[in-house]
């Protein structure tokens, strides 16, 4: 009915393996898409700034984390280091003079290195331990720019960035910014999705499942276990400076501390491990919903209908998004993206509900 | 739906007085944006000093507002996070706030290039970039109280004129091992070289809750004095290492984070004689607390509990909105209403000996001077209170300019 699935024949390999075999997933696509290339003129700038381009970013961030963690099946709990990493070397290689563009580029094999050397650990230890390895990155990172003024800028520990310009278009208006952000989130979907029905992805599948099992047809566990933090780690590191050039504008190490790796691993939880729709919709849960509930409350709270305390109604959006938090992970188990899939299967052979899964 | 209606019912009326009762004041309301963190780190610190900002622009709304005008509030919690700080600003600015206030040092950070750009008055007082001093670099941020560095080289006049000279003494700093906590460093080496003593600096890890190891190199270094330097819930934690490792408590000097509630947290007596910087009076006496505990408190329109009234960081907020209210009652007389950042900025500049009647030291803000001179005080805990040893006064304001001056060309030149 919706999805109009009737003379959809596939003949050929190329058309089923399309990224949207299906007509209709294909013109939502393209709808989210204009709507997202229409946000400057539709949204004011406060949705612009405040939501749609952290959102964008973070969704970025999201994605480059699920590919290591949902798709390769290693755990990683330093990912805001990684960013780290990523948006300090594009700081001081545009303020050496190099262009944004080429910087961008630096910043992503920079964090490829680093993280690299660290992933190297996974080599030898799964879950847990490969938790604490990853950690052990989030301090040595941290420590490493706090101690060294020469990176993180003295003893104000702030870095400014310099104007640049990408893609001869002046990094200075919102629309530009924005549009930076779109540019970038939009090639890490394209690749994740790729990657996903590529025989690489089904190497880290076959990782992820079993290394031994995977060892055994064929597939050399060392090697994709390093190029996934590898391409993880360069995907993460250009967010990074992204997030610094687009939205901060300024970076402190604060900005990517512990509780930012975790906000991520949050993000890629709630959301659906390996899902490039649930990074979205994580990302969107874990970084606008506090806002979202702290505006909500403070609105409700301005006709004094119940007298609470200041202090007591910065407390409440917490309760209510840790409670949301428990009740998305109950009600759906494989994450945001898991009700999304199921709502759209309903929808696939609406009115019948032959193939639900 | 019967009961459905009648709570719609209620809520529109409730909208209909809320709107008549704006509409109703005299004149247009002065906005400033309170958006601090109540819930992440700052907690207790924050929630009192923000039940202090309150209450005074109670008073002050309850006695008149500035020129008739009354101030609104707007308060948002930002859970310390720079994005939730912005998106709090930005919808602010657009309410049409003329002054913002974090009370935190990262999102503080990340906004000053924003505010800047939009004209609006950011005030850091004990937080944020103390080159932010500077007011010709940064004309829209005012630290308006005495940076980390004035604190800095204030604690180190006392030793020299109190505690028996700084030559050839023994300093350690013990610190946060955080951009915050290495910031006296320079000032200090600067001083350590004119003055001849020895400074060794001592980090430990941040939050600061595990400092044992930190401290028993402490103790090998043998110091005359030590300072410490932490915020939060490192702060007792230090103080109880220092006694445990045989500092005597009369030798602990600490930057203006230590409060009442860290004594009472440390117990009993153990840390009396422990020194620290003030940059604002503590206690009720202060004629404008005096006045908030008639006006606002004693009627039941306190923020909080009338417990915090007169704490320390109780007073640091009343403080920052006396100037804030002084800066924008000048603009107002001099430019006339409505108020917008660009003549509250110049109402702050022209702020001169302004002491909020004994709360604080004579604060001048110029504008190139955003930091008001950098006055403060020593006081000395007795067990009960904080009790002031030394008059207001600065020190070695000539290498704290040069710090200021140095980080802001570095700001300038980033850009």
């Amino acid at each position: 009915m919706f999805y109009r699935l009737s003379g959809i024949h596939h003949t050929r390999y190329e058309s089923a393996r399309a990224l949207w075999p299906v007509t209709a997933d294909r013109r939502i696509i393209q709808g989210l898409l204009l709507l997202a290339l229409a946000a400057p003129f539709l949204l004011s700038d406060l949705y612009l700034t405040s939501y749609m381009l952290p959102w964008l970013i973070w969704t970025a961030a999201a994605l480059s984390l699920t590919l290591l963690m949902g798709i390769a099946g290693q755990l990683h709990f330093g990912f805001a280091a990684v960013m780290a990493i990523g948006a300090y070397t594009s700081i001081h290689l545009t303020r050496a003079g190099v262009p944004f563009e080429l910087a961008l580029l630096g910043a992503g094999l920079m964090a490829a290195l680093i993280g690299c050397l660290f992933g190297a650990a996974a080599l030898r230890v799964k879950g847990l331990y490969l938790v604490m390895a990853t950690l052990a990155m989030q301090y040595l990172v941290e420590w490493t720019i706090i101690n060294v003024p020469a990176i993180s800028g003295g003893a104000q520990a702030t870095l400014s960035t310099p104007d640049v310009t990408f893609l001869f278009v002046p990094l200075q208006s919102d629309g530009a910014l924005y549009y930076t952000a779109l540019l970038w989130t939009v090639v890490v979907t394209l690749l994740i999705m790729n990657i996903k029905r590529s025989s690489f992805g089904r190497a880290l599948v076959a990782v992820r499942d079993k290394d031994f099992a995977a060892s055994v047809i064929g597939v050399n566990p060392l090697r994709y276990k390093l190029l996934a933090f590898f391409a993880s780690s360069f995907l993460g590191g250009v967010t990074g400076a992204v997030l610094a050039f687009c939205y901060y504008q300024a970076v402190t190490p604060e900005q990517f501390g512990f509780n930012v790796s975790i906000q991520l691993v949050a993000m890629v939880l709630v959301g659906g491990l390996g899902s490039v729709i649930g990074a979205y919709l994580g990302a969107g849960f874990v970084l606008l919903l506090p806002i979202v509930l702290t505006n909500l409350l403070a609105f409700v709270a301005q006709f004094d209908l119940i007298p609470i305390s200041f202090n007591l109604l910065s407390h409440i959006p917490l309760m209510v998004y840790g409670a949301l938090i428990i009740g998305v992970i109950l009600f759906e188990p494989l994450g945001l993206a898991k009700i999304y899939d199921n709502i759209r299967k309903y929808f696939l052979v609406w009115p019948f509900r032959h193939t639900q899964s | 739906m019967k009961t459905l209606l009648k709570g719609l019912a209620g809520v529109a009326g409730a909208v209909a007085l809320a709107v008549g009762g704006t509409a109703s004041a005299d004149k247009e309301p002065i906005k400033f944006a309170l958006l601090q963190d109540f819930t992440a780190v700052y907690t207790f610190v924050s929630s009192e000093y923000n039940q202090g900002q309150q209450d005074y622009l109670r008073l002050i709304n309850e006695t008149g507002g500035v020129e008739g005008h009354p101030i609104e509030t707007i308060i948002r919690d930002t859970a310390n996070e720079p994005q939730r700080g912005l998106e709090a600003y930005n919808r602010a600015r657009r309410e049409g706030a003329v002054l913002v206030d974090f009370f935190s040092t990262p999102v503080s950070r990340a906004a000053v290039n924003r505010v800047l750009r939009d004209e609006v008055v950011m005030i850091t007082a004990l937080h944020g970039r103390g080159d932010a001093s500077d007011g010709e670099t940064f004309p829209f941020v005012f630290p308006m109280m005495a940076t980390y560095w004035s604190q800095a080289t204030l604690l180190a006049d006392y030793i020299e004129r109190h505690q028996g000279g700084l030559t050839n003494k023994r300093i350690a700093l013990v610190h946060i091992d955080s951009p915050f906590g290495r910031e006296p460093l320079p000032v200090l080496q600067e001083l350590a070289q004119q003055k001849g003593f020895q400074l060794r600096s001592f980090g430990y890890p941040s939050p600061g809750a595990e400092q044992s190891a930190t401290w028993s190199d402490v103790r090998r270094y043998r110091p005359d004095h030590v300072i410490i330097w932490g915020a939060g819930g490192g702060q007792q934690v230090s103080v109880r290492e220092a006694i445990r490792n045989g500092i005597r408590p009369q030798n602990i000097l600490s930057v203006v984070w230590l409060s009442e509630t860290d004594a009472r947290n440390v117990g009993g007596n153990h840390m009396n004689g422990v020194k620290r910087f003030e940059a604002v009076a503590s206690g009720r006496e202060p004629a404008v607390i005096q006045d908030i505990v008639t006006h606002v408190v004693e009627p039941g329109l306190g923020a909080g509990s009338a417990a915090n009234v007169g704490s320390s960081y109780y007073n640091i907020g009343v403080a920052t909105m006396a100037v804030a209210v002084e800066a924008a009652r000048l603009a107002i007389r001099e430019f006339g209403a409505p108020l917008t950042g660009d003549t509250l900025r110049r109402g702050f500049e022209m702020i001169d000996g302004f002491d909020a009647r004994g709360l604080m030291p004579p604060v001048t803000l110029t504008a190139a001077d955003h930091q008001g001179g950098g006055y403060g005080r020593v006081s000395q805990w007795n067990g009960q209170t904080w009790e002031p040893l030394t008059d207001w006064s600065n020190a070695f304001q000539e290498i704290v300019w040069h710090e200021i001056e140095k980080d802001a060309q570095g700001f300038r030149d980033g850009r």
